[in-house]
């Protein structure tokens, strides 16, 4: 008897290993043909059915794709405008959500209405009259330019608040009485709470910057204020002068700090994605 | 109410600088025939919303985007909650598995467009070592009208899975032992323990993943752009792509505007719907 | 009576201040920063790079600062965006067709008066045939920067594999020849090489169908944007490349180079401007040659040129002067020699280092020679929706496979259509 069910429970285990195995590939496969295709030749690219290893080892291929545009300048730009984009995205957004959540006012539930309305305006709408907005601030081409439009974050508010709502009242009513003012409560009550949230935000906010590609494509005029993104697309009009091999390895430059990263955090990274949504 | 206003006025008056006002210039805008370069515009009235519905091209375009939208939301999720049901059992190396699967979330859609217009190359890309195997001809999927969205799908799909397995995950992980227990002493078959049970328990993650994810679907812009530009004969050519060509390519400001505008009533209308049916079937 | 004094004062000064600051606009200010946004990657890229610093070098006056703005539709698109802004650059370089639109509206600079300025004759030097598409209603709005015609460029490797001689189809019939020869089936039934790839380029596809039309002595529209579509040299040239894809199954739709150097098609159409970039890329033999002809020889003339939207007096004066230095006889003969795009000025014909070049590697003189043959490219392509219907066009025919007559009809409802509402 005992034997009977140990088999069913392990042809079971391996089922489950052998789906995840498949979707991991599938997963997996794309970034290591990226790689592959990176160090390949101008004839080793091209050869059917496929090379995954190849004979000739082109590790020049990424000098040629870090030579055909700044790649250094490009890091630097996605990075500080990312982050910044993330901190002045995230305090707004906690400011907001806190006083959603505990500040009472008598039109609160009617400004909160409006301020979803906004999440649901498709981005592209606005792409000209942001433009013409900024070319009278004179922020064309400058860090700001490219961060400031998109810092008011309605989801990030709409998360933190739907997280501040379920912290106990207890918690509030006890800073209240210890004197704290609102912002304090929201700093040092509300917010340390909300840790795997926030996770949750940071993250998800950091790839919404790091990825844009059509705003910063449109504010930045010169090279030295492009983000990877932006650069990366601009390679790839270089059709002439550079084959697939230096597109995919251009590709790598811009993936791997954001995928080691990753690596090294991910675990602490997902669990808080999860225990985020899940909340919310 | 200081307070309440100090606290939300950053971020409203950015709302109002960078989201409200563009679309009443945008609505403006829908209005003129503007080529965006001269200072005249030639008042239309509501003409470019009558030109939208005698446009083929819009019509082909909306088909594609629902089409888009419903299959990648489908079966995006369909795969990974099953994948997220797979990984919720106690097996060695689950971190691992979800640590890949995860990673298309971070990578950036250039990137990702690039790779997979590879792969999809008709000789040299990977997929024709896959296809050859299964007795299948060669087959151009970016230049092909009938393959090129089904590659924009499976793009999406393919980027967007990990994502929404780790959000079913969780919820997963949230469903009390104790109810399973319970079914199980109940008598309950897996299946029905899944349905009746699991299902509405994680209906929350459900609707969350069902509403954004459509909406993002319909904002698609990236992807498409750079692995089809909309073709062949705009067999791949999405809502917002159609958009983007008709303000940046083709002059037509108040022509785009007025698609820009009338793709923010139907999300409007489809949220309103789903609020509607969530009042009945999520369960918190 | 204090406050009157004080009153008069300031208002003495106020004026004296205004009379300075108009006084300072009527100087030329001691050095002037003029900003050219470019396009163009690769070598056509660099070598612009290096006429902006020889100018820069030869002068303490003038400074050029050169951006990158991407591709030319990227380069359209931020124009608009800049002309909304009221930002614009100095000089911006222009896919040829794209002129028209900006030129209608006075975005960019009328060039006439800088033109006669600069005395009798200034533009005798100019290769007539590369210096027509600068024009819009009779004035000069721009002046031909990197100008090229388009191209064959077959794999003479494969050529001499299948047995064919080392030379490039001459008609459009011998094309369709030496094309069944090229194409390459293997035992499963999948083609490994195909004879030509079509290129379907969002800036190009068109481009390639007018030399087609104009070798069998047709037109696709005139100056009074009347359409010749439907005549039988337009439908001949469709039909031959539609038949080609279809029916030979020699020829196959493309979108970039990389066909030609992977092997997967023996011929591509390419422009004079890629050539630098292909001779260097192949790892193979490439020969460049004319465009097929069939009746005739005739080819459209395409790249770029460079127009002004400044609006400032000494700024324009500036961009003028970085102007002539780019399209000078010097200048243009290291472009060409660089790029193998051509030379827009006669002269550059005698530069010597263009001469050795052109004696050292006779394949560039291709490009030179084909010039006999340019013609101005179809007024249709200045309609701001123009080429994107032909390349939709050339689309229809050669991956939707529709009836040839049907979707000549079409498109020239469409683009009768677009004249209509968007240009008169």
């Amino acid at each position: 008897m005992k034997h009977h069910i140990n088999i069913r429970a392990l042809a079971s285990k391996l089922f489950t290993h052998f789906v995840l195995i498949i979707a991991t590939l599938v997963i997996g496969l794309p970034f290591v043909w990226m790689l592959s295709t990176s160090i390949k030749g101008p004839t080793e690219v091209a050869m059917f059915p496929p090379v995954w290893w190849p004979k000739v080892v082109r590790f020049d291929n990424f000098v040629t794709a870090w030579n055909t545009a700044p790649f250094g300048r490009f890091y630097v730009n996605s990075i500080v405008t990312a982050a910044a984009g993330v901190i002045l995205g995230v305090v707004t957004a906690a400011f907001a959500a806190y006083a959603f959540a505990r500040i009472r006012y008598k039109h609160r539930n009617f400004f909160f209405l409006v301020m979803l309305a906004a999440m649901m305006i498709p981005g592209q709408v606005a792409l000209i009259p942001n433009y013409v907005i900024l070319a009278k601030l004179n922020w064309i081409n400058t860090y700001q330019g490219i961060v400031v439009p998109h810092v008011a974050n309605v989801f990030g508010a709409f998360l933190l608040r739907q997280y501040f709502l379920t912290i106990p009242d207890d918690l509030y009513d006890a800073a209240q009485i210890d004197g704290l003012g609102h912002t304090r409560t929201l700093f040092h009550v509300a917010l340390p709470l909300s840790r795997p949230v926030l996770g949750t935000l940071l993250l998800y906010l950091f790839i919404q910057k790091w990825n844009a590609y059509l705003w910063p494509l449109i504010v930045t005029n010169k090279q030295n204020m492009r983000t990877l993104p932006v650069g990366l697309a601009m390679i790839r009009s270089a059709e002439y002068s550079i084959g697939p091999e230096h597109l995919m390895a251009a590709s790598i430059f811009v993936l791997m700090p954001v995928l080691i990263a990753y690596f090294l955090a991910q675990k602490q990274l997902i669990e808080g994605i999860a225990a985020g949504a899940v909340k919310g | 109410m200081w307070t309440f206003f100090a606290f939300t006025g950053p971020t409203f008056i950015l709302l109002a600088v960078f989201i409200f006002w563009p679309i009443f210039y945008s609505f403006y805008l829908s209005l003129f025939k503007w080529n965006m370069v001269s200072p005249r515009k030639t008042f239309l009235g509501l003409q470019n919303y009558k030109d939208m519905f005698s446009d083929d091209v819009f019509r082909l375009v909306v088909k594609n985007t629902l089409i888009m939208a419903f299959f990648t939301v489908v079966v995006k999720m369909a795969i990974s909650l099953y994948l997220a049901t797979q990984l919720n059992k106690k097996i060695r190396g689950s971190n691992f598995y979800r640590a890949i699967i995860f990673s298309p979330t971070f990578t950036a859609n250039v990137a990702i467009a690039m790779v997979w217009a590879w792969i999809f190359e008709p000789t040299y890309g990977l997929m024709r070592s896959f296809l050859r195997p299964l007795g299948l001809p060669m087959i151009d999927w970016l230049k092909s009208t009938s393959h090129s969205l089904p590659a924009v799908i499976i793009v999406l799909i393919w980027s967007g899975i990990g994502y929404d397995m780790v959000l079913f995950l969780a919820a997963l992980k949230n469903v009390p032992l104790e109810i399973y227990e319970a079914a199980i002493v109940d008598g309950a078959s897996p299946f029905h323990v899944f349905w009746k049970i699991t299902f509405p328990l994680i209906s929350p993650t459900t609707f969350f993943l069902t509403i954004t994810g459509f909406i993002n679907v319909l904002k698609a812009f990236d992807i498409a752009r750079i692995m089809t530009e909309g073709g062949p004969l705009n067999s791949s050519n999405v809502y917002v792509h159609y958009l983007y060509q008709n303000a940046f390519q083709w002059f037509r400001a108040g022509y785009a505007s007025a698609l820009a505008l009338v793709l923010f009533l139907f999300i409007m209308i489809i949220t309103l719907i789903q609020n509607r049916l969530s009042k009945s079937w999520v369960h918190y | 009576m204090k406050k009157g004094i004080f009153i008069l004062v300031v208002m003495l000064i106020a004026t004296t201040f205004l009379f300075a600051a108009a006084k300072a606009e009527e100087q030329k200010p001691d050095r002037i920063e003029i900003l050219y946004w470019r396009g163009l990657t690769g070598v056509a890229g660099e070598a612009q790079e290096e006429i902006v610093r020889r100018f820069n070098e030869s002068r303490d006056d003038i400074h050029v600062v050169v951006e990158f703005q991407g591709a030319y539709a990227e380069i359209l698109q931020k124009m608009q965006a800049a002309l909304a802004a009221g930002d614009v650059p100095d000089l911006v370089l222009l896919d040829s067709p794209h002129l028209q639109i900006f030129a209608k509206d006075e975005a960019v600079q009328n060039l006439d008066r800088f033109v006669k300025a600069e005395g009798k004759g200034f533009l005798d030097d100019y290769v007539p045939g590369l210096l027509a598409d600068s024009y819009y209603d009779g004035s000069l709005y721009a002046l031909p920067a990197l100008r090229s015609t388009p191209l064959l460029y077959v794999n003479a490797d494969a050529f001499v594999e299948a047995g064919l001689p080392k030379r490039a189809p001459k008609t459009w019939e011998e094309f369709r020849e030496f094309a069944k020869k090229l194409t390459k089936v293997n035992d499963r039934g999948e083609t490994t090489q195909y004879g030509v790839g079509f290129t379907l380029g969002a800036t190009t596809a068109h481009w390639y169908f007018q030399g087609a039309v104009y070798a069998y002595d047709g037109r696709v529209s005139d100056e009074k944007f009347n359409m010749y579509l439907h005549e039988e040299p337009a439908v001949k040239a469709a039909t031959l490349w539609q038949d080609m894809v279809f029916k030979d199954k020699t020829g196959v739709p493309s979108t970039t180079h990389d066909d030609l150097f992977t092997g997967k098609v023996a011929m591509v159409f390419g422009s004079t401007g890629s050539m630098g970039n292909v001779m260097r890329r192949a790892s193979f033999e490439v020969i460049p040659a004319f465009i097929p002809g069939q009746v005739r020889n005739g080819v459209p003339v395409g790249g770029s040129v460079i127009a002004m939207p400044s609006t400032d007096k000494w700024r324009q004066w500036a961009a003028w002067e970085f102007l002539k230095f780019f399209t000078s006889p010097e200048s243009q003969a290291y472009l060409a020699e660089m790029t193998g795009y051509m030379p827009s000025r006669i002269s550059s014909a005698q530069v010597p280092s263009l001469v050795e070049y052109y004696n050292k590697n006779p394949h560039w003189q291709v490009a030179i020679d084909q010039l006999k043959y340019v013609q101005p490219q179809a007024s249709v392509i200045s309609l701001p929706k123009g080429t994107e219907i032909l390349r939709q066009m050339v689309e229809k025919l050669l991956i939707g496979n529709q009836d040839v007559r049907k979707v000549m009809a079409e498109t020239e409802a469409d683009l009768i259509k677009e004249y209509n509402e968007n240009f008169k």
